[in-house]
């Protein structure tokens, strides 16, 4: 499983290794630094989304981490706000679904994907909006995103279906499409405004 | 390769921190932190409460240092590289006391240890379904070296920075395969097993003593220091300055935190393998760290002459597939010229003779009784019993004595804080890498960058 042409671009981004002032961004009310969980079943696209987001952000100012598995990314928003998302990819095999507790503890965004085209992606989403809704931090901000919308004539989750359960749950509710890069950016920009602005946050 | 600042500038560091605690100036910090220290000599260790009181005076120490004249104008990362400094120091002086201090944390290191030891014995990275084009040896090789350095360092940071560097070659293996191999990037399922599989193989000297033959006293020097998984996640947990732990840092923590409750909770379905399999292997792992008494090698006569007398029976089972009588690991010698022995091998070899010429002696009188009896007699003191150097009762005190020796007595460290003139000299004497060591540490740092 994997996503096919989403790799990073080596010269797109910095690899991990070089990332090197974690430091000098002390987070404050202007600057945001907010640790993202992905969450959703086996192969809805989890990966292919962070990537096209990582990947196609191009901004050769912003400071991008491009590791297998942890990648971060820098938006602005109009209000010359930033927001750092530190995207946490957790492996979606069904022998690590336990470990799951371990990446949510203190994240700040969750985000629940399914794959539009299958009935079980989507009740494995429900299920871990109440796994979150129980163990996760309580002011966590969660979006329910239903995956590959390009695949519409396969589709076997109707849209409505996403809007009232997110709307009954109080997350955010979009489709994207990793492959074609639809709506993957307005995702990150809706999240990124519903965010709780304390003082601190981190 | 630093989680929080380049390498050079944070060995710098400790220099500048030390020598700005000897700046008489500096007098009020180093009573501050002395008498921290001293105060944790009143209490039994309690590590959650301990890691709150850590973190609580880095805090304290922090406002004190930005208050402070000696920092006044500095920039946020020499505030920060005096921070580094002052959790160095005062983990290196407080180690003993903080690693691995309760008898549950020794116990827990050394259930992760023993699975591990039985894992390693079957375990490949096609149970954790690890595509191939990821398995490179030289790659796993370098990532588990860095593992392995955490367990020779003292400070939270470097513990961390061994982590991170282990997390980072596989990281990077990941996307150069996926550059050069057209694999597609599968992100956190191919991140996962293969650090797992990784620590693994860290965390396993024993594997490497029965496939390498390595020298008997590494041998032993690796099972006075096993691999003190648990213990390391605890200590960088609770000792890290909390606002280090974050980011990347706090994401490849977590992800081994999340391979080392993977194989403490591991069962069968954990992996692609048969149920049947799995338990089979684990047995015979558990058979073959052990020396069973009744055990003669398989190619003594008499042994296979009560194989046949015997017939099937329940303690059949016991010598039925041979598995537990192969190898150097039981009989240690077995594999040794005589060049090889030293004289303080003779005790070893004194007692594995005896244990050997005993376990001969009844059997041959089994075997007699059996002829003439024609019955099947049960095999005394078939429990077996553990003979190897593992045990772990020796274990935490050798560590403790090795790693004084590795970096510097911690008893340089006053009963009390001293008077005014000899604080500062006392700080020099305890420090915990004196310049030589810490010297050390620069070249090593400098090279993995
Ligand atoms: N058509 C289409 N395919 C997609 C889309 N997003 C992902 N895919 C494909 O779906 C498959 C799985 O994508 P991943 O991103 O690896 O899925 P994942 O959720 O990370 O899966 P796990 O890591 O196993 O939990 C890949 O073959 C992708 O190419 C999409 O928007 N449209
Ligand atoms: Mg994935």
């Amino acid at each position: 499983m994997g996503c096919s042409g989403s790799l990073p671009d080596r010269n797109s981004g910095r690899l991990s290794g070089i990332n090197g002032s974690e430091s000098s961004g002390a987070p404050d009310a202007k600057n945001l630094r907010v640790k993202l969980v992905l969450l959703g079943d086996s192969g809805v696209g989890k990966s292919c989304i962070v990537l096209r987001f990582v990947r196609g952000q191009f901004d050769p100012t912003s400071k991008v981490t491009v590791g297998a598995s942890f990648l971060s990314q820098t938006i602005a928003l109009q209000d010359s706000t930033t927001v750092k998302f530190e995207i946490w990819d957790t492996a979606g095999q069904e022998r690590y679904a336990a470990l799951a507790p371990l990446y949510y503890r203190g994240a700040a965004v969750a985000v629940i994907v399914y794959d539009i085209t299958s009935p079980e992606s989507f009740n494995k989403a429900q299920y871990w909006v109440k796994e979150l809704q129980k163990h996760g931090s309580p002011d966590i901000v969660m979006a329910l995103v239903g995956n590959k919308a390009d695949l519409h004539e396969n589709r076997e989750v109707p849209t409505q279906d996403g809007i009232e359960y997110a709307e009954k749950n109080g997350m955010f509710f979009i489709e994207t499409s990793a492959k074609t890069a639809d709506n993957i950016n307005q995702l990150f920009e809706e999240i990124a405004k519903r965010l709780p602005r304390p003082s601190s946050t981190s | 390769m630093d989680p929080s600042s380049s390498s050079s500038a944070q060995s710098v560091t400790f220099y500048d921190f030390l020598d700005r605690m000897r700046n008489p100036a500096s007098l009020d910090l180093v009573r501050s932190i002395k008498s921290f220290i001293v105060s944790f000599s009143f209490y039994t260790a309690n590590p959650e409460n301990d890691g709150k009181r850590v973190q609580e005076f880095y805090l304290t120490m922090e406002g004190a240092i930005r208050d402070h004249p000696l920092w006044v104008g500095a920039t946020e990362e020499e505030i920060d590289s005096a921070l580094e400094g002052l959790e160095k120091y005062v983990m290196t002086k407080l180690f003993s006391r903080t690693f691995s201090s309760t008898p549950e944390d020794v116990k827990i290191d050394q259930e992760i240890y023993e699975k591990i030891c039985l894992l390693q014995t079957f375990l490949r990275p096609e149970h954790l379904d690890i595509p191939v084009v990821l398995q490179n040896e030289a790659s796993w090789l370098l990532a588990e070296k860095e593992l392995q350095k955490m367990n020779t360092v003292k400070a939270p940071r470097e513990k961390l920075l061994c982590i991170m560097n282990c997390c980072r070659v596989i990281s990077n293996l990941l996307l150069n395969a996926s550059m050069s191999e057209n694999m597609v990037l599968a992100g956190a399922d191919d991140f996962l097993p293969v650090l797992i599989y990784v620590m693994i193989k860290a965390s396993s000297p024993c594997l490497n003593y029965q496939k390498k033959f390595i020298d008997l006293d590494t041998w032993k020097s690796i099972l006075a220091n096993p691999p003190q998984l648990h213990s390391n996640l605890k200590f960088i947990q609770l000792y890290r300055r909390q606002t280090k732990l974050v980011s990347e840092a706090a994401y490849y923590f977590t992800n081994l935190v999340s391979a080392k409750t993977f194989v403490v909770d591991l069962n069968a379905k954990s992996l692609s393998i048969e149920e049947i399999e799995f338990e089979e292997n684990m047995q015979a792992a558990r058979l073959a760290n052990k020396v069973p008494q009744v055990e003669v090698s398989s190619s003594s006569n008499d042994f296979k002459a009560l194989g046949d007398v015997r017939g099937p029976g329940p303690s059949g089972r016991i010598h039925g597939d041979g598995i537990h009588t192969s190898g150097g690991y039981n009989y240690p010698f077995m594999e040794a010229e005589a060049d090889d022995l030293t004289v303080g091998d003779v005790e070893r070899l004194l007692r594995v003779y005896k244990d050997v010429v005993s376990k001969y002696t009844s059997l041959c009188r089994s075997v007699r009784h059996i002829s003439l009896t024609k019955t099947v007699p049960s095999i005394p003191g078939s429990e077996g019993k553990n003979v190897l150097l593992t045990c772990p009762t020796e274990k935490s005190t050798s560590i403790d004595e090795k790693r004084e020796d590795d970096r510097g007595s911690e008893k340089g460290l006053p009963g009390s804080p001293g008077p005014p003139g000899t604080a500062n000299d006392d700080l020099e004497k305890g420090l915990p890498g004196s310049p030589r060591s810490a010297n050390d540490d620069v070249q090593k740092e400098s090279a993995r960058s």
